[in-house]
Formats: structure tokens, sequence, C-alpha cells
């Protein structure tokens, strides 16, 4: 089996010679447009286009309002990590005690997932042992040990807490109490200050 | 200076180029939505119309075809759109059919000037697609690989509107003189 090419021919090309020009010369005319009308015409273009300018070519990709957008969303969420949020906080707090040497105790309290809250300390000298005492343990020294994170100075505890507010301190090397000067603190009752912690429960 | 460069200056933010392009091309583009549509008002509107789609395109623009040509391109499509939306309204107002066919010529709309109101009635019966293509060939004076670009149907198709087109006018303009 050959394979043939079926030709079919264009209609040629068909011209009333007399249609043309009388269509040509009604064509011409009609009088060229009143100037104001062109102005009004160029007028209306601009203003309607004051609120949508004209595209400008700038390469091969041409810039959109929403890649700014996107692009702080995708800082923010870096940023804040909210898969990670101890992470985030640890480093914004570490950011913030690197910036200078810390002279004073400086602690955080985060509330975490399953109404746990831990507590940072991050002290100005190395120590032993740090403990964490408060209501919600009897005051006991040795109920709550925290652990030591980063380097010799920073540590950690993890306690269930219900919601409520709860008062509770730092024991350093089993003979000095203290606390964050930068937290609530309570009234001394005669044992000592304390800090105040408020767990909300909504975590 | 060039359209070319006009354009190079509307894409750089100086609206008076875009002002001067308009300046350029509107009794042009005029002309050919006033013999579209038949109505004067609706041919402003077109043009009008026209011009800022074609403002907020331009940088789409490839700078290797002719401004007049892609204008047209915008403007035909305008024309068809705008004959589609009065074939709705005609319809909604269907009483106002009889009104305006009883009317006295010149129709309302008919453009100061013109003194061939036949040739412009016939031209408003014609199917709008062959009317383009009698416009383009005719008036335009447009080749059919140009029309064929302008307006996206084949060069046959476009061959064939003009000849059917060509007849249909002739046999209008015969019954217009009986």
């Amino acid at each position: 089996m050959t394979d043939r090419t079926l030709h079919f021919p264009l209609p040629d090309e068909y011209e009333d010679a007399e249609l043309r020009a009388r269509v040509a010369a009604a064509y011409q005319a009609v009088p060229t447009a009143d100037p104001a009308q062109v102005e009004r015409c160029a007028r209306a273009v601009l203003a309607a286009a004051m609120h949508a300018p004209a595209e400008r070519r700038t390469g091969v990709v041409s810039p959109r309002w929403w890649w700014g957008v996107a692009a702080a969303a995708v800082l923010v969420v870096m940023t804040s990590r909210p898969w990670r949020p101890e992470l985030a906080r640890n480093e914004a707090d570490s950011a913030f005690t690197a910036s200078r040497p810390i002279t004073e105790p400086r602690g955080a309290t985060v509330e975490e997932r399953g109404d746990v809250t831990r507590f940072d300390l991050v002290l100005p000298t190395e120590a032993e042992e740090v403990a964490l005492v408060g209501d919600f343990n009897g005051w006991d020294e040795n109920a709550t040990p925290m652990v030591r994170r980063a380097g010799n100075t920073t540590w950690s505890a993890r306690v269930p807490l219900p919601p409520g507010r709860h008062i509770y301190a730092f024991v350093v090397d089993g003979r000095r109490w203290l606390v964050d000067p930068l937290a609530p603190q309570v009234p001394d009752a005669g044992y000592g200050p304390t800090n105040a912690l408020i767990v909300d429960g909504t975590n | 200076m060039t359209d070319a460069e006009l354009v190079v200056r509307t894409r750089a933010g100086e609206p008076d180029a875009f002002g001067t392009l308009v300046g350029r091309y509107y009794d042009a583009c005029w002309r050919f939505a006033y013999h579209m549509l038949g109505e004067r008002a609706d041919a402003e509107d077109v043009v009008q119309e026209t011009f800022l789609r074609a403002y907020l395109a331009i940088g789409r623009y490839d700078e290797r075809d002719q401004f007049r040509g892609w204008l047209f391109r915008i403007l035909t499509n305008q024309c068809r759109n705008a004959q589609t939306s009065r074939g709705r309204r005609t319809k909604r107002f269907i009483q106002d059919e009889l009104a305006i066919e009883s009317a006295p010529a010149p129709p309302p709309g008919l453009a100061t000037g013109v003194e061939d109101a036949a040739i412009v009635r016939a031209l408003a019966q014609l199917d709008p697609l062959q009317r383009e293509a009698l416009l383009l060939k005719y008036a335009e004076g447009l080749e059919y690989s140009e029309m064929s670009a302008m307006t996206g149907a084949g060069e046959s198709a476009l061959k064939m509107r003009v000849k059917r087109g060509s007849e249909r006018l002739r046999a209008l303009l015969g019954t217009l003189h009986d």
C-alpha cells in the first residue's frame, strides 16, 4: 500500500474590484476622529491603567508581588520552627545570653506539651549541681535535680505541673538558693526569695 | 520616533509615549471598529478598550511584530466581544428592533461625513466573520497571511469568507437599491 498525498487546492483569491473600491471609499469617507475624542481615549486609558500599570519586561522572569510574601513566610517559619518550639526557644535564649557575658543568674520557663514545664537556668559561674525546688516538690532539694545542658553553666529540668500558680527557686551546689531576677517574684515570707509561675495549661 | 521606540519608552514608565501611539493609531482603529459595529458609540468604546488592553499587555508585545498588526489583533477580538454582547442585548430588547427598522435613514449612530450609508448598512447585515474578512482585505488592504496571523483563521477560510461576503454584500446592496 502506498501513501498518496491528496492535494486540495486553495480557493483562488476572489476579488470584486468594484466592491473593493466602494468599501475602501466608504472606509476613507469616515472623517478622522475629533482630537478631543482621541485625547479622551488616551486620558481614560492612562487613568484606568493607574490602578494596573503596564507590564514591564524584565528578562525571562518578572517580579511578582507575592514573591515578597512567600519569602517573608519562609523566613518566619524557618526562624520560629513551630515543629520544634523548644529548639527555637533555646536558640533565642542562647542568642540572648551569648551577646554579652552574664553577670547574674538568668532563668526561663517554657510550657511544653502534656502539662510539662521546662525550667532553664543560666549561671554566671560553673556549678557542680543544681536543683529545682518549689511548692510542687515540697521544697525538697533532692527531688528535682537539674541537668547540665550546654557547657557547665546552663541547667534544665522538666516538671509536670497542673494549671495554677506555682512558686519555685533554684539551689546551687546544695547550699546557695537563688532566683531568676528577671522573673516574677513573691514577697519573702522569711524563707528567702522565690519566683512565681502561672501555668495556664493551654499547651 | 518609531513605534518600537515608543513601546520601549512606555515600558520604561513614560505614559506620554503611549499617548503618542494612541494618537498615531486611533483613526485606523476607529474606522475599522465603526465599520465592524456600524455604531459610533460602540466603536468608540471598543477602541478605548483596545488601547487599554494594549497598554496593560505592552510587556508581552514582541518587537518583531508590527505594532499596528498587534494592535489590530486586539481590536478584532474586542469587536467580536462587542458583537457578542450586543447580540445578547438585542435579544433582550427585541421589541426595539421594530423601532430601528422603521426609523428613517441614516440609522442612529451613523458617523458624520459618511455618504455611502447603503454600504455601511449592508456591511452591518453581513455575518460578522465575513464582515471582518472583507474589511481587512478590501479596506485595510492586508495580505491573507497577515489576516491569518491577526484573526487566527486559516488562509483558505479567510479567502472563502471574502468571496461569500462579497457575494452577500452585492445581494444586499441590490436589495437596498430596489
